[in-house]
């Protein structure tokens, strides 16, 4: 067998290693290699890499799903929130506060109810898979508020590029969008509360109740 | 999430491969025999995901093998069915011969 054929697709084994969750990821690569070499196809080990990163990823969601929930409730809660949020420092007189509070509350406070806004769903859903803890939904709620802020600072670094904007239909003054696809903002309000709650749920204690039944 | 002690069909035929493969339960095996007595073409990741929702419930227990050159220098995962795997297995067919037995449709009787 030449050395071309006996040889499984380098870029495949690379996807497998990067792109596939779990932790089986060398036991499954040198079985495929295995199962290559006796004499399946190329096209056999593109399909059976793909076929095991979709596996794993839907594993992921399955084992995560707290998370799941939590991010598509807050990426979710912004189209309903936002005008509600927007006038809660207006009726509780936050911009009265002197400054720098009243900067502060206008700049932080939208972050701060949308990062909290989406906690219960978190708690539902974790008190149902049996792995509450109040300490990992305040690290959650905490870095989340973070990623926001930060995030809404960063996109503050884009008026700076003002071909990048443009203003709103109706009210140019006050607000611009970004010429972004659509999903963008989505896409990164979904991010923030996925890794916020991954980082802040991670819960060592059933990291090694797995590993002692796995020994057991 | 509440583990579940019962077993999904997938997880029931991975499970009963192991178990007739004794000590040579690896991936390539369970998937071929899968194959051969089953007459299921699963792919390696779907096997590695059933045992590993196998192995969340304690149904079974694995160990690292020697690496191979035929595998690239990858070690094999073997996998060893555990008793509460076996009181699965075995509620398992007690649930389902009790759900078939009386069926006429299913025995050939047809009233």
């Amino acid at each position: 067998m030449s050395g071309q054929k006996s040889n499984p697709p380098r870029q495949a084994i690379w996807l497998l290693q990067h792109a596939c969750p779990g932790s089986d990821k060398e036991a499954l690569t040198g079985d495929l290699i295995e199962r290559f070499r006796e004499g399946q196809s190329r096209v056999w080990f593109w399909k059976q890499v793909l076929i095991a990163i979709a596996v794993g990823v839907l594993g992921e969601i399955r084992r995560h799903w707290p998370h799941f929930s939590y991010a598509i409730a807050g990426t979710a809660m912004p189209a309903f929130l936002w005008k509600t949020v927007e006038g809660v420092p207006a009726v509780l007189h936050w911009y009265a506060l002197p400054w720098p509070w009243s900067q502060l509350a206008f700049e932080l406070s939208r972050p701060a109810l949308l990062a909290l806004a989406a906690l219960p769903v978190l708690a539902a859903a974790l008190v149902i898979n049996g792995s509450f803890r109040w300490v990992g939904l305040l690290q959650t709620g905490m870095i989340n508020l973070a990623l926001i802020i930060l995030g809404h600072y960063l996109l503050g670094l884009l008026d700076a590029f003002p071909w990048l904007l443009r203003p709103v239909p109706g009210n140019p003054y006050l607000f611009t969008i970004l010429i972004l696809p659509p999903p963008s903002l989505e896409l990164l309000f979904f991010s923030s509360f996925l890794v916020s709650a991954w980082l802040g749920c991670r819960s060592p204690r059933h990291a090694d109740e797995f590993e002692r039944r796995a020994r057991s | 999430m509440p583990e579940r002690s019962y077993l999904g069909e997938m997880e029931l035929m991975v499970l009963l491969a192991v178990v007739r493969l004794g000590d040579d339960a690896y991936g390539v095996p369970i998937s071929k025999e899968l194959l051969n007595l089953a007459g299921r073409e699963v792919a390696l990741g779907s096997v590695y995901a059933a045992l590993d929702r196998l192995q969340e419930k304690g149904f079974v227990t694995s160990a690292l093998g020697d690496p191979t050159p035929e595998r690239g220098g990858r070690a094999k995962r073997y996998f060893r069915v555990t008793p509460a795997g076996l009181r699965a297995l075995r509620m398992t067919r007690t649930a389902l011969s009790n759900l078939w037995s009386g069926i006429p449709l299913l025995e050939g009787k047809r009233s």
